[in-house]
């Protein structure tokens, strides 16, 4: 009895993958545009080809280890002064082995006061969480920190 | 489908004019990422996401972020704000099936 049941639950998983198989190869052109670049084509979308320097200013912090990958709290926090003259213009968030590499790109004004953006991300296995950071002078920073992940997170 | 819970959130509770505060925003939202799949019948459950989150003191943006699907669900998302003095703080979020919500929360400087 117990050998049939066991035999039954492997039919239904290969029945199972063969049936999602195809549905999947079918859903994945739809979606596939500007979204699912790898980080460096990403990172080069934003910056035009531009040099990204690794800047000690930037601060990335994350969790070194992720029991749970589906909620990973990351924040950056950037050392400027943020006048009207020199501030932050964006924070750029990237998870570089998820299937969408983007998280989130903010959008900073002077009205801020402090560049700083914290929210919790998704990650399907072990990767670097990278943060690029555009200042408004033109020059582009980055920090870049991995976080292991136990569980994956995406799915 | 009712309103979305969304709340925004001012910390610390007490300040004063041109002091730097942090402002969460949160909003219950699946953030489904268009690859998961529902446990009973099996069908993949379409991308369903934040993708464009504002920020407003008294009508005028001044943070704007573009979100995709990485985010975790239920996303929080903070950021600082000094405060220029009273007014209204509002935060519309848009997601990728035409949702448009918003929130808002007075700003009250206290001296």
């Amino acid at each position: 009895m117990q050998r049939r049941s066991f035999l039954r639950g492997i039919g239904m998983a290969a029945a199972a993958s063969a049936v999602v198989t195809p549905t999947m190869v079918m859903g994945a052109p739809a979606p596939k545009s500007a979204n699912t670049m790898n980080i460096d084509d990403a990172i080069k979308a934003i910056t035009g080809g531009k040099k990204v320097v690794k800047s000690s200013k930037v601060h990335l912090k994350a969790p070194e280890i992720a029991e749970n990958g589906a909620v990973v709290p990351v924040s950056v926090t950037v050392d400027s002064p943020m006048t009207d003259s020199d501030y932050i213009k964006a924070i750029h968030v990237f998870a570089s082995k998820n299937g969408n590499v983007r998280c989130a790109d903010v959008m900073l004004t002077p009205a801020n006061g402090k560049a700083m953006f914290a929210a919790r991300v998704k990650l399907g296995t072990s990767q670097d969480v990278v943060a690029l950071v555009e200042t408004s002078s033109g020059e582009f920073w980055s920090a870049a920190q991995n976080v292991k992940v136990t569980i994956g997170g995406c799915g | 489908m009712g309103k979305r819970k969304s709340l925004i959130k001012v910390k610390p509770k007490k300040y004063k004019t041109g002091d730097i505060v942090k402002v969460s925003f949160m909003v219950m939202h699946p953030m489904a990422t268009g690859t998961g799949k529902d446990k009973k019948t099996g069908k993949l459950i379409p991308a369903h996401y934040v993708n464009e989150v504002k920020f407003l003191f008294n009508g005028k943006p001044f943070t704007t972020m573009k979100t995709w699907e990485s985010l975790s669900s239920n996303p929080v998302f903070t950021i600082n704000f000094k405060v220029p003095g009273k007014g209204e703080l509002k935060v519309v979020y848009t997601d990728n099936q035409g949702e448009v919500n918003e929130s808002t929360k007075k700003i009250k400087p206290k001296g």
